[in-house]
């Protein structure tokens, strides 16, 4: 498998551990002693508990926050926030709200290095168009709903083509039915885009649909599952082997509870 | 659209047309005497003799001029140090000290102080203004950067800014609305620092303003000119307050959907 050009190590992650700042080194860490590798184009799909330090690790990642141990991404230690590391939050509130769509995605792409304007609105509009929202560019966030503002920052994420999308339960706070269509769209653009995706949920059903790998953490951070997603695109609950898969997760994660 | 504002200020308007009639009403009977309690009439007269006659329109754009200076010079000062602050914090440590400190000198109270350094010319007025609106608005700034929400930030370190890009792209527009608010007290305030330096020095080398005005009045014994002149004041401050400031809340905050 290693000279398979899709299994190139994109992000490695080498003995994490996380203490909060006002807690006793005595007390037990929110990562014990984490390692991780992911590979170029993989889609993993973190399940764990709440505070199992599933955020805490994709927010080390992000360099959001202080740790112990290294991460690399391309072979370089990453220490500072940067754009090739894109987060997408589960808030809806991640959108700049004194810009409008447009410019929220537009932005960005000048720290990139894009000096021409019009290729920046070029980008940006591909991007809207991607999640459905090229009629809204000139919106401001306050008058979108939450699923539109999560389409948006996954708009603006991908523009920037980061090394890796970072997002942090970003449908958990939408209704079902808006949950699910962008689900589905996530998934399309997944199949025509090359991306890296961290994906982390509570939800059991969007990580065995979403992702080809799916990792579940428990207390302290500990991997009690990684594995590649045996299920072929799209998995529905209605696919062979699905449930299987649920009961496996779900009998992992009652156990880490 | 235009009924639904009217009948938003009808109130208003109404209490204001109250004031007048109760105002005539006890100006006829004669409880004090003319000096004290001048008629609507001879006020309004004073108010329209004032710019046809003695000039009150030169000395109220004296003044606005004068004022603009300072306050553009102390907004512009307390955005870039209180900018600063939030970059490193040791320069936030000694500013938030200066900040509460010198906020509690009352501008009349530097006037001894000020006239030493720079005479009683247009610069201690300028002086006098500036101090009024940076620590007020310092503080704002700084209340407001640090109730921005720690997401804006993040996202904004994210997208790859750090440091001043950091402070231009993301907690100013981010702490707009106490930004603004700063900006009505720094007005405020600058206002009245303005009106007593003039008051206290009378016209400077170069003009004479709307604190001088009123002394010129006082002198005089024109009482109705003395009530002419703070109604005029009323109206400049109503002015910048809807003209000026809520043209802007309506030009960003309001139209980010950061204020209702």
């Amino acid at each position: 498998m290693t000279t398979d050009d899709q299994k190139r190590p994109l992000l490695e992650v080498r003995h994490i551990s996380k203490h909060y700042d006002n807690q006793l080194t005595t007390d037990a860490p929110i990562i014990g002693d984490l390692s991780l590798v992911v590979n170029d184009q993989d889609f993993l799909c973190i399940l764990g508990p709440s505070g199992c330090g599933k955020t805490t690790l994709l927010r080390c990642i992000a360099s959001f926050e202080n740790y112990q141990g290294e991460i690399l991404v391309d072979g370089q230690v990453v220490s500072k926030p940067g754009s090739d590391r894109i987060v997408v939050f589960q808030d809806f509130n991640q959108l700049f709200p004194w810009k409008t769509v447009a410019r929220n995605v537009q932005d960005p792409l000048k720290r990139r290095g894009i000096k021409d304007k019009q290729e920046r609105e070029r980008i940006a509009d591909t991007y809207l168009e991607k999640v459905g929202l090229l009629d809204y560019r000139d919106y401001y966030p306050h008058q979108l709903s939450g699923g539109m503002k999560q389409r948006v920052a996954i708009a603006k994420a991908l523009a920037l083509h980061p090394r890796i999308v970072l997002m942090d339960e970003p449908f958990a706070s939408l209704d079902a039915m808006t949950r699910k269509s962008i689900q589905a769209e996530l998934l399309q653009i997944k199949e025509k885009e090359e991306m890296t995706v961290i994906f982390i949920t509570h939800n059991i059903q969007e990580a065995i649909m979403l992702g080809n790998r799916i990792m579940v953490m428990g207390r302290g951070g500990n991997v009690l599952e990684d594995m590649e997603n045996p299920l072929p695109k799209p998995a529905t609950p209605a696919c062979e082997g699905f449930s299987a898969l649920w009961d496996h997760f779900t009998q992992l994660l009652d156990q880490s509870q | 659209m235009m009924a639904e504002k009217l009948k938003k200020i009808l109130p208003q308007i109404v209490f204001v047309g109250i004031v007048i009639i109760a105002w005539q009403v006890l100006y006829r009977l004669q409880i004090w005497p003319e000096l004290l309690f001048p008629s609507v009439g001879s006020i309004g007269r004073s108010f329209v003799d004032g710019f046809t006659q003695n000039n009150f329109g030169g000395a109220i754009l004296y003044s606005l001029e004068l004022l603009a200076r300072g306050l553009l010079l102390g907004i512009a000062l307390s955005l870039v140090l209180s900018s600063l602050a939030m970059v490193s914090k040791s320069i936030y440590a000694v500013y938030n000290m200066l900040v509460s400190v010198f906020d509690l000198i009352p501008g009349v109270a530097l006037f001894p102080v000020a006239i030493l350094w720079f005479g009683t010319g247009e610069s201690t007025i300028i002086f006098i203004v500036v101090h009024s609106v940076i620590w007020p608005m310092s503080r704002n700034v700084i209340d407001g950067f640090s109730s921005i929400p720690k997401i804006y930030i993040e996202a904004g370190e994210n997208i790859g800014l750090s440091g001043l890009n950091l402070v231009r792209s993301v907690y100013l527009p981010a702490a707009f609305p106490h930004i603004i608010s700063g900006l009505k007290v720094g007005w405020a305030r600058a206002w009245r620092g303005l009106m007593s330096a003039e008051m206290v020095f009378g016209a400077t080398g170069a003009g004479a303003g709307i604190g001088f005005y009123i002394q010129y009045r006082r002198s005089f014994m024109d009482s109705a000119g003395l009530y002419a002149s703070l109604i005029a004041i009323i109206l400049i401050g109503v002015v910048v307050e809807y003209g000026v400031f809520r043209v802007i809340e309506n030009r960003t905050i309001r139209k980010w959907g950061m204020v209702r």
